[in-house]
C-alpha cells in the first residue's frame, strides 16, 4: 500500500540508495529517505525547477561518492580479518591454497592450449575465410588424394566461390653456400600464397607473378626462425645467393614470425623453382598428384557453398577425363575450414584433458568447502559472538565470501605460476597433434579465464560453506553448542560433498586407467620387427647429381659397401622409408600408397582397383629389421638391371590375405602403370606395423631398390648400442659423397617409443590429474571421518559404556567411510558410462567400459577409503567412556 | 596512542566533517537539522546531500566523535525514523583541535601580511 502512494521521486531515491552496502542501508536508509523527503518538500515550496535539478544532482553525486568508500572500507576490514584468520590456521590455509592452486593451475594450463588451438581464430586477416580443399577416393579409403598441376589449374579456373586458390607442397632440399650442406625444409608455393594468407614480409618482398613463370630466376623466402637461427637475423641477407638443386637462388625476403601451415618450413620457393613440380611429367599428367590446395572464400560465401562448388568441379572433371577418374573409386572433392583441418586431430585429446582438469577443480572446490565446513564448527562461537555484537547475517556471509575469495585469489596466483612452469612442456606435447602449438602462450584471454576460474571457485566453495553457516549461526547461540539438527544437516552436506568427490575421482581414474591400459596394450603390440640395435638415418643425396637411376644405383651400392666395412655393422640397407619414421607417420599411409592391377584379373563393375603402400628397399632390409620371410625368397643382389633380371616385388601377409586369399601369389605379376611394366611377386614376408602400433597391418609391396632407386634412409643393424655408431656412420656417408645431408639419426627403438608419445603424454597428464583427485578425495574422507568421530565421542563413549565392543565401533566407522565411497563409486560408474564418448576415439583395443579398469579403479577407491577411515575408526574404538562422558 | 596523538590523527578534518561537528556543538540534532544548519551557517557554501551526510555521520560515529542520543523529543514532534546525534567528549576535542589548527594557520597568514594588499615600493 505505502509503496504505491509514494511519489516516483521517492522510489527513485530508494533505488539509488541500493548501491550502498547492505549494512549501511540497514542503519541509515530510513533516515536518508526522511532527509530527502524534507529537502524535496522545501524545493517544491520555495524553489523552482532549477533548484530541483540541483537537489537531484547533489543527491546522486553524494550517493555515488559515498558508496565506493563504504564498500572499500568493509572490504579492507574483511580482508584484514580474513588474513588474520588465515595466519592463525596455517595448516588449513596451506592445504586449501595448494588444492585450489593445483585445480586452477591445471585448468589454466589446459585452457591456454584449448584457447590457442581450438578457440582463437587463425592469426590471419579474415582467417575464417580460409579453407583447405581435398580430393578423395572414398570407396577405396583414400581421404586425401592431393592435386596435380592440371587439376589445380581446373579448380582455379572453374570455381565460383573463391577469391583465391593456392597450392603448397613440402620438399626437402640441400642448401649449399652456407657452411656444411644443409637439408632445408622447403615449402613450394604459388606466387600469391602469402597474399592469400595475408602475410606481409618482414624484409624484402614475397613472390611476384613473374617468379612463378617457368624458367624464371629462382628466388627464396626465408622463414623468420631460419633467418634468426642460421643467419643471426642479418638484415643484409636480402639479395644474397645460395646454391640449391644445382641452381643459384636469390633471397628476396624474410617472412615475419607467423605460424606456418600446414607445416613449418625453413625456406619457401615459387612452384617454378621446384625441379619436380616443374618437370614435364608433373606439368602434363593429370595423375601426378602431390600438391595441397588452400583457398580463400569470397566474402559472404559459406563453407557449405564452397564445399558444393568443389564437388561440382570434381563431377565435371570426372565426366571430362574418365580415364583419370575411374567410376568405382568414389572420386569427389570437398572444402573444410582451415581451422578445423589444422586442429581436428588434437580436438578429442584436448577436450578430454579440459574435462579432466575441470573435474580436478570441482573436486578441489568440494574439498576446500569441506575443510571450510569443518573449520566452521570451530568458528561457530566466533561467528555467534559476532552476530551477538550486531553483525547482520549478510555481513557475516560477506565476511565468509571475502575469506573464500582471498583463499581462491592466492590459489589462483599460485596456479598461474604452475601454468607458467608447465606451458613449455605442454606446447611440445601439443606440437605432435597440431601446427598451432606454437601459438600457445599466456595472454589476456587466458588470464581472464584464470580470473573467472578463481572467482567461480570462490563463489562455489564460499557459497557452499556460507550455506551451512547461515543455517548454523542462527541457532548456535540459542542452543549453546552445535545442535543435533544442525549437526545432521551439516553431516549430510559434508557427506554429499565427499560422495561427489569420490564420484569425480572415479571418473578421472577411469579415464586415466583406460588410457594406461590402452597404452600398455599398444606397447605389447608385436610390430613385426626386431627394433633392438637398429640405427636409422635420413640420407638425402644432392639429387641433382644423381639424376638418373643408373647414377643413383651406383651411389647406393657404393654407400652400402662403405657402410659394411665399418666395424660393428652387422647388416645395412637403403630404403625409401622405415617403420615408425616420424615424418611418414605424420604424412600417413596414403602418402606412400599406389594403385595397381593384377595380371589376368578383371575388375568387376564398381570394384575399386587394389591399393597398397609401397617401399623401395635393398636386399638386406628384411634382415636388418628382423622381418621374417614367410614364403618364397627375399631380394637377391642379382635382381638388378645389370643382370637383366625381371622386376620383382615382395608382399606382406596382409596383402596375401586380402588379394590372394585362396591361391599362392608367388609368381603372380602386378603392374602400376597400366600394363607397360610388370613385376613378379617372389616372396612373402611378415606384416609390419609401419605407421604406428595402433594401425593394423595393411597390404604392403616392397620393390627392389636397385630396380627403381628411391634412397632416403639408411637402416643398419649393429653389434653394439646403435647410437654409439652414429658418428662413424655419418662419416661413412660423407666419405661416399660429402654433399649428402644426414639427419634424423634415430635408433628404431627410439622411433617406436616416439610413435607412442602422444598417448603416453595424454595418459601421464590424465594420470597426474587422477592421482591428484584420488589424493584429495582420500584426504577428504579421512577428514570427514575424523570430524565425525570427534563430534560423536560422547555417543561412542555411551555405546562402549553400554557394552559395545571396540571392534563393532571400528566396523561402524569403517562402514560409514566405505558407504560414502560406495555411493561415490556408484555415481561415478554412471558418470563414466555417460562420458565414454569423450575417450572412445583415443583408446586402442580397450572398450570404454572395460571391466578390468572399472573393477581396479573401484577397488582402489575402496582401499583408499578404508585406509583413510582406519585412523579415525581406531581412535573411535579406543575412546575411554569415562573421559568421553566427563568431557561434556 | 596518547590522547593528543589520537586527536591529531583525525586532522585535518574535511569541511563537511568539521561543520557537522560544529552543528552538534550546541546540542543534539537529527540529520536534516544538521544539514540545514550547515547550509545556513556557511551560506550554502557547504551543501550536504543525504548520501554525503550519512556517509560522514557513519564515519564520525564509528570513530567515536559523535554518538546516537537516547533522548527523544516529545512524541508529537518525533518522527520515528529520526535519530538524534550528539557530540562526544572526544568529538569536541577533535573539533577544538581542528579549530586551533585553523587559527594557527590564520595567525601565520596574518604575520605574513597575507590579508593586506602589498604596497608598491
Amino acid at each position: 500500500m505505502e509503496k504505491q502512494t509514494q511519489p516516483f521521486s521517492q522510489r527513485l531515491f530508494r533505488a539509488l540508495v541500493r548501491v550502498l552496502p547492505f549494512d549501511f542501508r540497514t542503519n541509515y536508509q530510513g533516515e536518508m529517505e526522511g532527509v530527502f523527503r524534507e529537502q524535496r518538500r522545501e524545493v517544491e515550496e520555495h524553489g523552482g525547477i532549477l533548484e530541483a535539478a540541483k537537489l537531484w544532482k547533489e543527491t546522486i553525486v553524494g550517493i555515488f561518492s559515498t558508496a565506493p568508500r563504504e564498500h572499500w572500507q568493509i572490504l579492507t576490514s574483511d580482508c584484514a580479518y580474513a588474513a588474520r584468520v588465515m595466519r592463525r590456521n596455517r595448516g588449513f590455509t596451506l592445504m586449501a591454497v595448494l588444492t585450489l592452486a593445483l585445480g586452477i593451475g591445471a585448468n589454466t594450463a589446459i585452457f591456454s592450449v584449448v584457447h590457442a588451438v581450438l578457440l582463437r581464430p587463425l592469426p590471419y586477416p579474415a582467417g575464417q575465410q580460409l579453407i583447405f580443399v581435398r580430393q578423395h577416393e572414398k570407396q577405396i579409403g583414400v581421404e586425401d588424394l592431393r592435386f596435380s598441376v592440371k587439376e589445380i589449374q581446373d579448380y582455379r579456373a572453374q570455381n565460383r566461390t573463391l577469391s583465391g586458390l593456392v597450392e603448397f607442397h613440402a620438399m626437402s632440399f640441400t642448401l649449399f653456400g652456407h657452411g656444411d650442406p644443409e637439408r632445408v625444409r622447403t615449402g613450394v608455393v604459388s606466387y600469391n600464397y602469402f597474399d592469400l594468407f595475408g602475410v606481409k614480409p618482414l624484409l624484402g618482398r614475397t613472390f611476384l607473378p613473374d617468379d612463378d613463370k617457368l624458367g624464371a630466376p629462382p628466388v627464396l623466402l626465408l622463414s623468420y626462425e631460419y633467418w634468426k637461427n642460421n643467419f643471426g637475423s642479418d638484415p643484409q641477407i636480402v639479395g644474397k645467393t645460395f646454391e640449391m638443386n644445382d641452381k643459384v637462388h636469390t633471397v628476396v625476403g624474410i617472412l615475419p614470425s607467423v605460424p606456418q601451415y600446414p607445416n613449418e618450413n625453413d625456406v619457401y620457393m615459387p612452384t617454378s623453382a621446384c625441379p619436380f613440380r616443374s618437370n614435364k611429367m608433373h606439368l602434363e599428367s593429370r595423375d601426378m598428384r602431390m600438391m595441397e590446395v588452400f583457398g580463400r572464400m569470397k566474402p559472404g560465401v559459406s563453407t557449405g557453398q564452397a564445399n558444393a562448388d568443389m564437388a561440382t568441379i570434381a563431377a565435371g572433371l570426372k565426366s571430362s577425363y574418365p580415364k583419370s577418374y575411374p567410376d568405382n573409386v568414389g572420386f569427389t572433392s570437398s572444402a573444410a575450414p582451415l581451422l578445423e583441418e589444422l586442429t581436428g586431430k588434437a580436438r578429442p585429446t584436448l577436450l578430454l584433458l579440459l574435462a579432466a582438469a575441470a573435474f580436478v577443480l570441482l573436486i578441489a572446490c568440494a574439498n576446500v568447502a569441506n575443510m571450510t565446513l569443518s573449520r566452521m564448527v570451530q568458528r561457530e562461537r566466533e561467528l555467534a559472538v559476532r552476530t551477538a555484537l550486531g553483525a547482520g547475517r549478510s555481513r557475516l556471509l560477506r565476511q565468509l565470501l571475502t575469506e573464500s575469495s582471498l583463499l581462491a585469489v592466492v590459489g589462483g596466483l599460485l596456479g598461474l605460476l604452475f601454468t607458467y612452469a608447465s606451458i613449455q612442456l605442454l606446447t611440445e606435447f601439443v606440437a605432435r597433434m597440431t601446427p598451432r602449438a606454437r601459438e600457445i602462450h599466456i595472454d589476456s584471454g587466458v588470464l581472464l579465464f584464470t580470473v573467472a576460474a578463481t572467482l567461480g571457485t570462490s563463489i562455489i566453495f564460499g557459497t557452499l560453506s556460507a550455506l551451512f553457516s547461515r543455517a548454523n549461526v542462527a541457532v548456535s547461540l540459542k542452543e549453546g553448542s552445535a545442535g543435533s539438527g544442525t549437526g545432521r544437516r551439516q553431516d549430510r552436506l559434508r557427506s554429499t560433498l565427499i560422495v561427489s568427490q569420490v564420484a569425480f575421482s572415479f571418473m578421472l581414474l577411469i579415464g586415466a586407467g583406460l588410457m594406461l591400459r590402452s597404452l600398455f596394450k599398444l606397447q605389447q603390440v608385436d610390430a613385426g620387427i626386431m627394433p633392438q640395435r637398429v640405427l636409422t638415418m635420413r640420407t638425402d643425396f644432392n639429387w641433382s647429381k644423381y639424376d638418373d637411376d643408373e647414377k643413383t644405383r651406383l651411389v647406393v651400392q657404393k654407400l652400402l659397401d662403405r657402410v659394411r666395412t665399418e666395424p660393428g655393422v652387422l647388416t645395412a640397407a637403403i630404403s625409401s622409408r622405415y617403420p615408425f619414421e616420424p615424418e611418414i607417420i605424420t604424412a600417413g599411409a596414403a602418402a606412400v600408397s599406389f594403385n595397381f592391377q593384377i595380371e589376368g584379373r578383371q575388375l568387376r563393375p564398381g570394384e575399386a582397383p587394389p591399393m597398397s603402400t609401397y617401399a623401395a628397399v635393398s636386399p638386406d632390409y628384411f634382415k636388418s629389421l628382423g622381418i621374417p620371410l614367410k614364403a618364397g625368397r627375399l631380394f637377391a643382389d642379382t635382381d638388378t638391371p645389370a643382370f637383366k633380371a625381371p622386376d620383382v616385388v615382395i608382399i606382406n601377409e596382409a596383402a596375401r590375405h586380402q588379394l590372394w586369399p585362396n591361391e599362392d601369389p608367388i609368381g603372380k605379376r602386378i603392374s602400376a602403370d597400366g600394363g607397360q611394366h610388370w613385376a613378379q611377386i617372389v616372396g612373402i614376408v611378415g606384416d609390419v606395423r609401419e605407421f604406428g602400433l595402433d594401425h593394423p597391418p595393411s597390404p604392403e609391396f616392397y620393390g627392389q631398390q636397385a630396380q627403381g632407386p628411391q634412397p632416403a634412409a639408411l637402416v643398419v643393424r649393429t653389434a653394439t648400442e646403435p647410437q654409439s655408431m652414429s658418428r662413424a656412420l655419418t662419416r661413412a656417408v660423407h666419405d661416399v659423397d660429402p654433399q649428402t645431408a644426414v639427419t634424423h639419426i634415430l635408433s628404431l627403438e627410439q622411433a617406436r617409443y616416439e610413435s607412442l608419445a602422444s598417448p603416453r603424454v595424454t595418459s601421464s597428464l590424465l594420470g597426474i590429474f587422477a592421482g591428484l583427485a584420488l589424493a584429495i578425495a582420500t584426504a577428504g574422507i579421512g577428514g570427514i571421518m575424523a570430524l565425525m568421530v570427534n563430534q560423536r565421542v560422547r555417543e561412542i563413549g555411551i555405546r562402549i559404556a553400554l557394552g559395545a565392543r571396540p571392534r563393532s565401533i571400528l566396523q561402524m566407522i569403517l562402514g560409514k567411510g566405505l558407504l560414502l565411497a560406495a555411493l561415490g563409486v556408484a555415481i561415478g560408474i554412471a558418470g563414466a558410462i555417460a562420458m565414454t564418448g569423450l575417450v572412445k576415439s583415443l583408446l586402442f583395443e580397450v572398450p570404454p567400459t572395460d571391466l578390468v579398469t572399472f573393477g581396479a579403479v573401484g577397488l582402489t577407491l575402496f582401499v583408499a577409503a578404508a585406509l583413510a577411515s582406519l585412523l579415525p575408526a581406531r581412535r573411535a574404538a579406543a575412546v575411554d567412556p569415562n573421559v568421553a562422558l566427563r568431557a561434556e | 596512542m596518547s590522547p593528543k596523538k589520537e586527536t591529531e590523527s583525525f586532522l585535518p578534518l574535511t569541511p563537511a566533517m568539521f561543520h557537522i561537528l560544529l552543528a552538534l556543538a550546541d546540542g543534539e540534532k537529527h540529520g536534516y537539522a544538521i544539514l540545514k544548519e550547515v547550509a545556513r551557517r556557511t551560506d550554502d557554501k557547504v551543501r550536504l546531500s543525504a548520501g554525503t551526510l550519512y556517509g560522514n555521520l557513519a564515519r564520525l560515529e564509528s570513530a567515536g566523535l559523535i554518538a546516537e542520543s537516547s533522548r527523544r523529543p516529545e512524541v508529537v514532534l518525533d518522527d520515528e525514523r529520526r535519530r538524534y546525534y550528539l557530540l562526544t567528549g572526544f568529538g569536541r576535542e577533535v573539533a577544538v583541535a581542528e579549530a586551533q589548527r585553523m587559527e594557527e594557520a590564520l595567525v601565520q597568514a596574518r604575520a605574513k601580511k597575507l590579508f593586506r594588499k602589498p604596497k608598491l615600493a
